[in-house]
């Protein structure tokens, strides 16, 4: 690991000094600044070391929750909810458009708890139970913005408009 | 119901029951709320027969008496706002457009019960929501600090997993664990976050808290039944043909009172609660009330159409629960993973309808052998679609 990096980690453990239940603020933080926004194994271990939290211990947070990936993800994100108003209105039609579109990595089929990227880490697609948004059904989320009553067409004219876009 | 008619009895109605949205003036209300002494405040909340509005229905008064009572050098208030059920949009907004009537809520159950420390957990999909709320939180803080007041509030985001809604859950996952649901007794009012006394409270509980506080307990007992005191706001969604989705509604209308007024009619069922609530059919509407005497919800209401298959809607629900089971109790982890397979398997025609029978079974055993409320409830959906739709869930 470089020791850029070493460092980088060493001051997010220290800002976060003493207080209680710090270990999932720590590996939200040390992700995000992550370029690939996911967690590489050897970060995972410094990360246990240097807090003193037993490595097992680490790992079972960051699999537990779905906001952490062991895997890196794409420039991109798109989440589509698939809760049940969103389910009803359709929201399956967006996540085919995009498995027709695009080549995902280890797509195992279903939209359950789905969590794929491109294989030239483009684009991440996952589902997510429910935005809270369901009179807006169906709802995605792309790049951290909400977008209600989605249809293909629009879904279209989202992708069109990433930066980077190769559509 | 024509469409003017139900206008206007919406509007009525919208008119009778205001609390949660109002607009109001708070700034005096923290120094009524300062002034009050934690009995009073206390006496109020029990006189209101507020009861808990995250779903289980615990009186909250009694909740607070419990902690209060509890000897402990640190005490917590914790605002549930991670708002997981699918289907269930209301405390979203009601922080996005009223978090000036929650934060009061929390600081009068820290009076009441003794606490200088308060927590919100944000779900980790609500993360918009932040800076605006941090900007309120920050104010507050700053506000009852002038006042030299001792407590603050400090906002704490989930990172993604439904059952961290559960109380200990939430508490686990504050401490920075898996967020693991706890056996219970002890119950968090007593051992709770850190160990020490904690009171956990749905979004919306705080809210009519306080204003049960700056009101009095009249404007809220004069709604609702002897069950089910006051108001509540609910979330509407599937086959509706309104745009709006957020009602606050009195409670204990009957379904079919519901029905007529928040859809054009034709309406096969209605799942009342989320996920984890139950579904009820049209021969039922009349006589269900909703409420803790009836179907009682987290606000959560999707309406069906006779073009909906039940099927898909249970396939999509057994599909929420098993990815969302935490793992850590047998009927659970493997009764939901059963559940799922067994209707699958019916679909096909790979087993006889009989099987659901057992599967019928299988459910009831969660009911009561589920360690926590996820796999508990896991049961509700199942039994209630399979009970009332069965053939569509055979062919
Ligand atoms: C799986 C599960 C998820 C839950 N999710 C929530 C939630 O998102 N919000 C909430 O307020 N309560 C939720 N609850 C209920 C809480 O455990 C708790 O009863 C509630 O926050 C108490 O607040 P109240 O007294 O204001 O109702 C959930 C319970 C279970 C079993
Ligand atoms: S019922 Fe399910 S979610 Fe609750 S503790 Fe057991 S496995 Fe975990
Ligand atoms: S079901 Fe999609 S936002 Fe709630």
């Amino acid at each position: 690991m470089k020791a850029a990096l070493k460092k980088e980690i060493d001051g997010i453990i220290k800002s976060y000094d003493g207080t209680h239940g710090s270990l999932l603020g720590i590996l939200e933080e040390i992700q995000k600044r992550n370029p690939h926004n996911y967690l590489p194994e050897k970060t995972l271990a410094y990360t246990a070391k240097k807090t003193g939290i037993p490595p097992a211990k680490v790992y079972g947070v960051v699999t537990f929750y779905s906001f952490f990936s062991l895997i890196p993800q794409g420039k991109h994100c798109i989440s589509i909810c698939r809760g049940t108003a969103c389910h009803t209105k359709g929201s399956r039609k967006l996540l085919d458009y995009l498995r027709s579109s695009f080549e995902f990595e280890g797509d195992t089929g279903g939209d359950a708890k789905l969590f794929i990227t491109t294989k030239d880490r483009y684009l991440t697609v996952r589902t997510v139970a429910c935005f809270g948004q369901c009179a807006l059904a169906p709802v995605i989320e792309v790049d951290g913005k909400i977008y209600g009553s989605v249809t293909v067409e629009e879904l279209k004219k989202i992708l069109k408009k990433l930066k980077g876009s190769r559509q | 119901m024509d469409s003017s008619t139900r206008e206007r009895r919406i509007a009525e109605h919208k008119k009778r029951v205001n609390l949660i949205f109002k607009k109001c003036v708070w700034d005096d209300f923290l120094d009524r709320a300062l002034e009050m002494s934690p009995e009073d405040m206390l006496e109020k909340v029990k006189e209101s027969g507020l009861r808990g509005r995250g779903g289980a229905g615990f009186p909250t008064w009694l909740k607070w008496k419990f902690a209060r009572e509890a000897e402990a050098d640190e005490k917590y208030v914790i605002c549930n706002a991670d708002e997981g059920e699918p289907g269930t949009f209301k405390d979203r907004a009601i922080l996005q457009e009223q978090a000036g009537k929650v934060l009061p809520g929390m600081l009068v159950c820290a009076k009441v019960i003794g606490a200088e420390k308060g927590f919100i957990y944000l779900r980790g999909e609500y993360a918009y929501l932040l800076p605006a709320l941090s900007q309120e939180v920050e104010n507050f803080n700053e506000k009852i600090r002038e006042k030299g007041e001792r407590f603050s509030i400090e906002i704490k985001l989930g990172s993604g997993a439904y059952v961290c809604g559960e109380e200990t859950a939430l508490i686990e996952s504050l401490e920075g664990n898996r967020g693991e649901p706890r056996n219970k007794p002890p119950f968090p009012v007593s051992e709770g976050y850190l160990g020490k006394p904690t009171v956990v409270h749905n979004v919306e509980t705080l809210v009519y808290a306080s204003i049960i506080i700056s009101e009095g307990p009249e404007c809220f007992k004069s709604l609702g039944t002897s069950d089910s005191a006051g108001a509540k706001v609910f979330c509407i969604s599937g086959d509706t043909d309104l745009d709006e989705g957020i009602y606050e509604l009195e409670m204990g209308m009957t379904i079919k009172e519901f029905v007529e007024l928040f859809s054009d009619g034709d309406i096969k069922a209605v799942q009342v609660g989320g996920a984890s609530g139950h579904c009820v059919p049209r021969k039922k509407f009349a006589d269900t009330i909703i409420g803790f005497e009836g179907v009682p919800t987290g606000g959560s209401m999707v309406l069906f159409n006779s073009s909906r298959s039940m099927y898909n809607v249970l396939h999509n629900y057994l599909e929420f629960f098993e990815e969302e089971s935490c793992g850590q109790c047998t009927p659970c982890r493997i009764g939901c993973q059963q559940l799922l397979k067994g209707i699958e398997a019916v679909k096909s025609g790979e087993k006889p309808s009989e099987y659901l029978d057992d599967l019928v079974k299988l459910a009831g055993m969660m009911k009561i052998s589920a360690k926590c409320g996820l796999g508990q409830s896991a049961a509700n959906p199942f039994i209630s679609i399979v009970e009332h739709f069965r053939e569509e869930i055979m062919y």
